[in-house]
C-alpha cells in the first residue's frame, strides 16, 4: 500500500515546489468521495458484466504493487519528479 | 546521513548559507544520487523488480531526460486488470487499431500469455539509437 506520494516541479526560475501527499490521511480525509467512487466502479462493473470481485481484486493489486513507481521529466531547466513510496 | 549532505548542513548552522541556498545544495545532491540507468552489460543478475524507461533526447534545442521505474509487480496488475476487459470492448479496440492500419487483433490475446510476457520481460533490452535521441528500455 502506497504511503505517500511525493511530487517535485523545479521551475525555469530556479525555485523548487516540492509537495508531499500522505496517502491514508488524504484517502480517509475523502471516504465519502471514495466511497462513491466504489459504489460507481461496482455499478459499472455490473452494467458491463464484468466479475465485481475480480475486478476490485485487481484494482487492489495495482494499489498495492504502486511502490516503487518513479517519473522522472527534465527538460531544460524545467523538472518533474513523481514518485511513490 | 551521507558525508556531503552533513557538509551542507554544517553550513547551514555556521551561517555560511541561507536555508534556501541548503535547500537548493541538497536538491542537487539529491538528483546526483538518483540512481544512474544501470549499465547494460554490468546489470545485476537474478530476478528483475523494475522496468525502466529512460530517454534522453534534445527537444526544441534543450536537453531532455525521461527516466521512468515501474515496479514489474505493477505490470502484473495490470495484466490482471487488462483480462477483465470485456470481449465486446476488446473487439472494438481491435476493430479501431485495425482502421488505424495496426492489424492486430486484441481478441486472440490470452491473459496467460500476458503474465508470461512480463514473466519474461527481464530477459528484453530495447535500445534505440538516433542522432538527437536515445531511448533504453530494460529491467533491473
Amino acid at each position: 500500500m502506497p504511503q505517500l506520494v511525493t511530487v517535485r516541479v523545479e521551475r525555469p526560475d530556479g525555485r523548487p515546489l516540492r509537495i508531499w501527499v500522505p496517502v491514508l490521511p488524504v484517502v480517509l480525509v475523502f471516504s465519502p468521495v471514495v466511497v462513491l467512487a466504489v459504489l460507481g466502479a461496482a455499478v459499472a462493473c455490473l452494467v458491463f458484466r464484468v466479475n465485481v470481485a475480480r475486478a476490485f481484486g485487481a484494482a487492489w493489486r495495482i494499489v498495492t504493487a504502486s511502490p516503487g513507481t518513479r517519473v522522472d521529466v527534465e527538460q531544460g531547466r524545467t523538472a518533474v519528479l513523481v514518485t511513490i513510496r | 546521513m551521507n558525508e556531503q549532505r552533513k557538509d551542507v548542513l554544517d553550513m547551514l548552522a555556521e551561517g555560511k548559507i541561507t536555508a534556501e541556498e541548503a535547500e537548493q545544495l541538497i536538491a542537487v545532491l539529491e538528483r546526483d544520487q538518483t540512481p544512474p540507468a544501470s549499465s547494460l552489460d554490468t546489470r545485476p543478475k537474478g530476478k528483475a523488480k523494475y522496468l525502466r524507461v529512460v530517454v534522453d533526447a534534445i527537444e526544441d534545442d534543450e536537453p531532455t531526460r525521461v527516466n521512468v521505474r515501474v515496479p514489474l509487480q505493477l505490470l502484473r496488475a495490470g495484466v490482471r486488470l487488462a483480462a477483465l476487459i470485456p470481449p465486446q470492448a476488446l473487439a472494438k479496440a481491435t476493430a479501431e487499431m485495425n482502421k488505424s492500419g495496426v492489424p492486430f487483433d486484441l481478441t486472440q490475446l490470452k491473459p496467460e500469455q500476458l503474465e508470461e510476457l512480463v514473466e519474461h520481460l527481464d530477459e528484453m533490452i530495447v535500445e534505440v539509437d538516433q542522432s538527437e535521441a536515445r531511448v533504453r528500455v530494460f529491467c533491473e
